[in-house]
């Protein structure tokens, strides 16, 4: 029963019509209260008021529902003979004329104020809209972010389905998102002819969506498909008008991505010719100079036949050291060149910290002797996906910097912890401490901490680590360690580890 | 006193100079091939104790010489190669090799590594049966009754722990590749359990090394494998 109120209820016609009734009962009300006071013909206007009211607000059914309720209570109630529908004076059926008349024209001119009200919303909204639209694309900065616009906020304002497609390498286009697309060829088509296709135009009007070029002022980057819940409401000249204001700004957001795009890539072409120049500068100094002591002592043995045994293991030992230094050098430029050319495909395994500590550790070997190492490495630590040779190499290269750059009795340990995301490898000493300025600095190539030092090496290791560690989605910085020296962090993502069980007791 | 018979084979005659000084002074007797013809003429008529391969050579590839040299011999083997061709080293390893140097080497190194392999085979030679105690370090290890100590006290190690043990003890300190032991220990068709392999391998030396970072016996050959390094007698 009260359902079935509530049906009538939301019915727009019933219920305007029971809100008129309910206004005429209460100026009836009034005007029996007023009577008392006023003659009929003053009460009229009170009459005339309800029926303009209910007029605007409820329109044209309700206005002349109200001018009938209100001229029968008028006449029923003041006009003699009293309580009787019975009119004497003629001059009344003029009021009866005038209040329809009153009522169809108010009528009329509300449905007109409400229509204007309703487009002036309408056009709002879509105003709105489309500055959403514009003001999240002008932010966007990548392509995903853009199909992510295209589906969440441009989508719900037109009811539909929205998929970005955007043409490959070889002008074919692919939906950014993933998902089944089905009308790939409509779509084609579109991007092809820069024309419109798909249901409601001229062209394959059979589909189920709609293709909408994507077109910028230097080309076409793309197609959008539309697919309503309801294709009629696309129809209209305006949605139409609004679908091809957001498809420019979509197109222009594209053009502009593309175009950063260009300009990123020159720069980095830019910077490694740059980089190119100040390695080929820096190396033809590094490299000579232990060439050329290796030439002159050699030399020196060759021609001296005079020489004392302790003068000959001396400069034997020279020629060594000079040469495992220009070994060092050269492994370096030759992995830094692999890491930093096109396609460096990492080796990837899941590895032991502690394994390929132990490695270089072994390797730096006779370096070690006489110096404090401390190693430092939890028994549960995870095993970490790494390129096991280019991750010992930065191992290598920050172990080598500790032992150049400290004194004999400085301490330095190496180590790692993990949290539930990152594992952190640390390489740190007490010595001197980092120069003062920014760390970033260091891992710039031909960048040293002291300039001129007779240390020899052209400051490619941490430029080294910090390209390998990048490669491997980790970071790499340095910090003073807690009073004295220097702490250099590595973290690398911790990822799925592959699945392990502990096979026996 | 007995001078071990070495042959060198490498193309590049400076490498071949200095090997051949160092390893006379350490008393033993060289001959030298630069081709792979040259190395398997040589190998059939001196019968050499240990060969010293480049990997590069001009008329063949090091690999086929050596699966060649193990079809009739089991003479070890000693390969040269260039630091960054791991993948070369494994194939090398695994077509019989039993160790190998990475160049630039030191001459300490080389002298320890033939030493190494020329202990290793008159062990072999000597014992007819591969002997169950093992010995490395302060580590005592039974591979008959499973009994492991260090430094006099039981160690308790995992079945798995254990035939990895028994696995680079069989190896007598030459280098095993990761296929060689997993396929030792878990049995063929395991060869993505690579991660298995480190994970046990930490295990053991977390029990068995005193440093487990600075490994003296269990030894991490990088990309390539493992070896057991300091067995005694």
């Amino acid at each position: 029963m009260i359902r079935f109120f509530d049906t009538l209820w939301k019915t727009p016609l019933i219920r305007s019509l029971t809100l008129t009734t309910i206004a005429c009962a209460f100026t009836t009300l009034l005007a029996i209260y007023l009577f008392r006071i006023f003659d009929a013909p003053n009460l009229v206007a009170l009459f005339m008021l309800t029926v303009v009211m209910s007029s605007l607000r409820w329109g044209r059914v309700a206005a002349l529902w109200s001018a009938l309720l209100n001229v029968v209570s008028f006449d029923f109630l003041f006009i003699p003979p009293r309580l009787s529908f019975a009119v004497t004076d003629t001059q009344y059926l003029f009021t009866f004329i005038l209040f329809v008349l009153v009522a169809l024209i108010a009528s009329d001119l509300g449905n007109r104020l409400r229509r204007d009200a309703e487009i002036a919303r309408a056009g709002e909204r879509r105003e709105t809209a489309v500055a959403r639209v514009a003001h999240d694309l002008s932010g966007a900065s990548e392509i995903k972010q853009i199909a992510t616009i295209c589906s969440e906020t441009f989508a719900p304002l037109f009811d539909a389905k929205v998929i970005l497609l955007l043409p490959d390498e070889a002008e074919r286009l692919r939906p950014v998102a993933h998902g089944e697309f089905h009308d790939l060829h409509v779509a084609q088509w579109a991007y092809d002819h820069v024309l419109r296709a798909g249901f409601g135009t001229e062209t394959l009007s059979a589909a189920g969506v709609l293709c909408l070029p994507l077109k910028a002022p230097l080309r076409c980057r793309g197609v959008l498909a539309i697919n309503p819940r309801n294709q009629a409401a696309l129809n209209n000249a305006d949605e139409r008008r609004l679908l091809d204001a957001c498809c420019a700004s979509i197109a222009l957001a594209l053009e502009r991505i593309h175009f950063v795009d260009v300009f990123q890539k020159t720069l980095v072409r830019m910077e490694g010719e740059r980089l190119r120049n100040s390695l080929l500068a820096a190396i033809s100094h590094d490299l000579r100079t232990p060439l050329t002591v290796i030439h002159g002592l050699a030399e020196t043995l060759e021609t001296t036949t005079d020489l004392l045994t302790t003068d000959k293991t001396e400069i034997a030992a020279a020629i060594r050291n000079e040469a495992e230094e220009l070994q060092g050098l050269v492994t370096n430029l030759l992995d830094l060149a692999r890491i930093q050319g096109d396609g460096v495909k990492l080796d990837k395994q899941w590895h032991s910290v502690e394994e390929i500590a132990g490695i270089t550790l072994a390797r730096l070997g006779p370096a070690l002797e006489r110096r404090q190492i401390k190693t430092s490495f939890p028994h549960n630590l995870p095993l970490v996906e790494v390129d096991a040779y280019l991750f010992e190499r930065v191992l290598f290269n920050l172990l080598d910097n500790a032992l150049k750059y400290t004194a004999k009795d400085a301490n330095i340990s190496i180590g790692a912890e993990a949290d539930d995301h990152w594992v952190c490898c640390f390489v740190e000493d007490n010595g001197e401490g980092l120069p003062p300025g920014d760390t970033e600095r260091l891992f710039e190539p031909f960048t040293r901490g002291k300039k001129e030092s007779t240390i020899s090496g052209v400051g490619l290791g941490l430029a080294l680590c910090r390209n390998i560690i990048a490669a491997h989605g980790g970071t790499i910085r340095a910090a003073p360690n807690r009073r004295t020296g220097a702490r250099f962090e590595i973290y690398l993502p911790r990822g799925s580890a592959p699945k392990f069980e502990m096979e026996d007791a | 006193m007995h001078k071990p018979r070495i042959l060198i084979v490498e193309d590049e005659a400076h490498i071949r100079r200095f090997v051949k000084i160092a390893l006379e002074k350490a008393g033993m007797t060289i001959s030298e091939a630069d081709s792979v013809e040259a190395a398997l003429i040589d190998s059939a008529c001196r019968d050499p104790e240990l060969i010293i391969v480049d990997l590069g050579l001009p008329d063949g590839d090091g690999k086929s010489f050596i699966r060649e040299l193990r079809s009739w011999s089991e003479v070890p083997i000693v390969v040269l190669s260039a630091r960054e061709h791991e993948k070369e080293k494994v194939e090398a390893l695994d077509a019989g090799a039993d160790d190998y140097l990475t160049k630039p080497f030191g001459v300490p190194e080389l002298l320890a590594r033939v030493r190494a392999q020329l202990r290793r085979i008159a062990r072999i030679n000597r014992a007819q049966s591969p002997a169950s105690q093992i010995r490395f370090g302060d580590v005592r290890a039974d591979l008959n009754s499973f009994e492991v100590t260090k430094g006099g006290a039981p160690v308790h190690l995992t079945r798995t722990e254990f035939r990895l043990l028994a696995a680079l003890a069989k190896g007598e300190g030459k280098v095993l590749t990761h296929r060689q032991l997993l396929e030792d220990v878990w049995g063929t068709g395991f060869p993505d359990r690579l991660h298995y392999l480190r994970i046990y391998m930490a295990n053991l030396r977390q029990k068995l090394e005193a440093d487990p970072a600075r490994p003296k016996h269990l030894i991490t050959e990088l990309q390539v494998g493992y070896r057991l390094l300091g067995l005694e007698d």
